[in-house]
């Protein structure tokens, strides 16, 4: 919410609106042009610009009786302070008749030394804020001066001096003051009227940006306080997946050990079909723990509890270990698997047990997709400068000759739970898993996983690993929860 | 509104809100051209240099009640662009009244609506009250093609309270219609909340005419409502 009143809310000053080093500077070349002086005062009676002009002598002569200073000092009283009105001595300018309506406001004060002062108010939106004082000046239709009302302020009142130093007075006509002070007046407005344009944009700039850090740091505290709600609600999620999936195992094994014990015949004999049922228990049960041990796998890996063990490693061993671990689902499916490693190769680092999960999910897959007489392939290449990983690497393709992936599948295949084909009559089972967790693994090491694919011809799947992984943690991130307004339309 | 018993002066302030092109700025221009001098100040406008508002455009217009109380009429718009949203809020501060400009145009739909919500979320954060300030929606470009028909927007009128008027502000029309619908709304809020005709003795009629008596109202609607103008004359 926007604490403070704004300046729009606020009165205008007539301080806030001119710049009184450069209006004084305006206000002095007023007076130099027209040789009459110019106070500007704001509405509180401070003074904004005081430029006097010939009358200093003549004044200062004045002042130096103490009548005269009280005189004086009346006198500019009335016309710094005193009502913008027709009292207190002050009377309209006698002007000719086309000033009159544009001299609106304006008042004559006679001085008790013969001279005289104008008065005009300073308007702004119907507001008086301040008004412009000329003078003084020797008016030209004074006939006799001095005037008995200065003469009279001290027996030794020197009158030919006094002749002598108001002859530097400026003397003109009322209605040519009145013309100089519209003139001034205009201009006044104009500076006014820019005055206010920057001072209310410089304010309400500065306002506005005020108001948008407030909302930015508001904003920043939400998402803060969402992403902590996040962070907390994912590591639930994970801690509930974790003791969900071992609390699922445990029995689970326990039904695969008894049925194990039953097929070996260890509670007595079974007969053939008794043998079939038992083993197809335990197949099943060997599926689900594996699917369990998948969950499992991906919630830590979101979770960031995977610390991955990099140590000095065989890869060819790595390749040919995998291998046979799919030798039987190879010779059931019926597909044919062949192997393409180099003969000798030198030892790269890495988390064994981790890469040959990611091996053997790669290779269940290919041969998960390949009909009975397709093809699935494992390559390994010798180490040499990666451009992908910009350091030396070694490749592993899995390739097969099985159903593909379509190309706008590629991206999301490696997210977790994602199936190309997720409708409930789907012929592939499986969680989507796989290749969730070798991506975060491969990634982990520093590697890149890719894919091409060509439909009802078969995959590819290509790992680049380097030799030595980078050491840098995987950060997940969890996308933001966006709140929606709910707000009918008015339109 | 301020309402200052010292000084003896009452500052009503009207907002021009709505989306960017909607033609705010247009409106205050024509109200500042039908306007005589003596009554309003310049009209202030801070501008990009391809014509957009970057601040706010402002219009003073005010006059002296018959009671000698001095009331001042402050017309504001707010930059339309999305990204000025601070300075929007900033200048709704304080608003007696809305004029919301919409774009009669189909297509301006969403743009209408989002300000629309846009304009009621300022109005909270601001401490005003959405259901206590008073809107007037101005359907504006009536003369551009696409725009809703009639009855489509007899329906838009329909849906809320607000009081609508049709406007092709770059001619003058609908401009002042809707300053006066504005203003009407605005006095009978103030009125509702702070008694004008028992506190200051100014009453609807008197602050309606004043403000519309040095306006120049030939050719519109107003010409009915408000007595016949003589130029130069105090009403």
């Amino acid at each position: 919410m926007s604490q403070r009143e704004s300046v729009l809310q606020r009165r205008v000053t007539l301080g806030a609106m001119l710049d009184t080093e450069s209006f004084t500077e305006v206000v002095r070349g007023f007076v130099e042009l027209y040789r009459v002086g110019i106070k500007v005062f704001d509405d509180k009676g401070a003074k904004l610009a005081d430029i006097k002009i010939g009358n200093g002598d003549f004044c200062g002569y004045v002042f130096s009786f103490p009548e005269g200073r009280r005189r004086c000092t009346a006198t500019v009283g009335r016309v710094k302070d005193g009502p913008l009105a027709l009292s207190h001595g002050a009377r309209l300018p006698v002007l000719e008749p086309d000033l009159v309506p544009q001299a609106r406001g304006m008042l004559t004060v006679p001085c008790f030394t013969g001279l005289r002062y104008l008065i005009v108010p300073i308007a702004w939106e119907g507001d008086q804020i301040g008004r412009v004082v000329f003078g003084p000046f020797m008016p030209e239709d004074l006939k006799d001066f001095a005037p008995k009302t200065l003469t009279e302020i001290a027996e030794g009142f020197d009158v030919g001096n006094a002749k002598t130093l108001v002859g530097k007075v400026r003397r003109a006509p009322e209605g040519t003051i009145a013309r100089v002070m519209l003139h001034f007046g205009q201009l006044l407005q104009t500076m006014l009227f820019g005055g206010q344009k920057m001072y209310l944009t410089s304010q309400l700039h500065i306002e506005a940006t005020l108001d948008n850090n407030r909302e930015l740091e508001e904003r920043n505290k939400r998402l803060e306080d969402a992403n902590t709600r996040l962070k907390e609600l994912d590591r639930l999620k994970s801690a509930f997946l974790a003791t969900v999936s071992h609390e699922l195992r445990t029995p689970l094994t326990s039904i695969i050990g008894y049925s194990e014990m039953l097929a070996e015949g260890l509670a007595g004999p079974l007969n053939g079909e008794q043998v079939d049922y038992v083993r197809t228990i335990m197949e099943k049960g060997e599926t689900l723990l594996k699917l369990i041990s998948s969950i499992l796998d991906i919630s830590q890996i979101e979770a960031g509890k995977v610390r991955l063990n990099f140590e000095p490693m065989d890869a060819v061993e790595l390749i040919n270990g995998s291998l046979s671990s799919l030798r039987p689902q190879v010779q059931k499916k019926g597909v044919a698997l062949e192997a393409k490693l180099p003969a000798k190769m030198a030892m790269v680092s890495g988390d064994r047990d981790r890469l040959r999960q990611v091996i053997v999910n790669l290779l269940t897959n290919a041969v998960k997709f390949t009909p009975k007489g397709g093809r699935v392939a494992v390559t390994l290449t010798d180490v040499q400068q990666q451009p992908d990983l910009n350091a030396p690497g070694y490749r592993i393709l899995v390739e097969d000759s099985g159903v593909g992936i379509p190309a706008d599948q590629f991206d999301k295949i490696f997210n977790s739970f994602y199936q190309v084909d997720s409708s409930s009559t789907r012929e592939y089972g499986g969680a989507g898993l796989g290749l969730a967790i070798v991506k975060s693994f491969v990634e982990g090491h520093g590697g890149v996983v890719r894919v091409a694919s060509e439909m009802g011809h078969g995959s590819r799947f290509t790992l680049v690993l380097p030799v030595t992984p980078s050491t840098q943690q995987h950060i997940l991130i969890t996308p933001p929860v966006t709140s929606v307004s709910p707000a009918d339309d008015r339109f | 509104m301020q309402l200052n018993h010292a000084q003896r002066e009452l500052t009503v302030k009207i907002v021009y809100y709505g989306p960017g092109l909607s033609g705010k700025t247009t409106n205050l221009q024509m109200v500042h051209q039908r306007t005589s001098p003596e009554v309003r100040g310049r009209l202030l406008t801070v501008e990009t240099h391809d014509d957009r508002t970057l601040f706010f455009d402002l219009l003073p217009v005010f006059f002296s009640t018959a009671n000698g109380f001095k009331v001042k009429v402050k017309l504001f718009t707010v930059p339309g662009q999305v990204i000025h949203n601070a300075t929007r809020r900033i200048v709704l501060q304080g608003a007696d009244a809305v004029a919301f400009i919409a774009d009669s145009r189909r297509a301006a739909a969403a743009e209408n609506n989002a300000y629309w919500k846009n304009l009621v979320e300022n109005m909270k954060e601001n401490n005003l009250d959405p259901a206590q300030v008073p809107v007037v929606i101005q359907y504006n470009k009536r003369d551009l093609p696409d725009t809703k028909t009639d009855a489509e927007i007899e329906e838009t009128r329909k849906k809320g309270k607000e009081p609508v008027v049709g406007a092709i502000a770059i001619r003058g029309i609908g401009v002042l219609e809707t300053l006066y619908a504005v203003l009407q709304s605005a006095f009978r809020s103030l009125e509702a909340r702070a008694g004008l005709t028992k506190n200051i003795g100014l009453g609807e009629r008197e602050f309606l005419t004043q403000v519309f008596a040095n306006i120049d109202v030939t050719g519109t609607e107003l010409e009915r409502i408000l007595p016949p103008r003589t130029p130069g004359a105090r009403p």
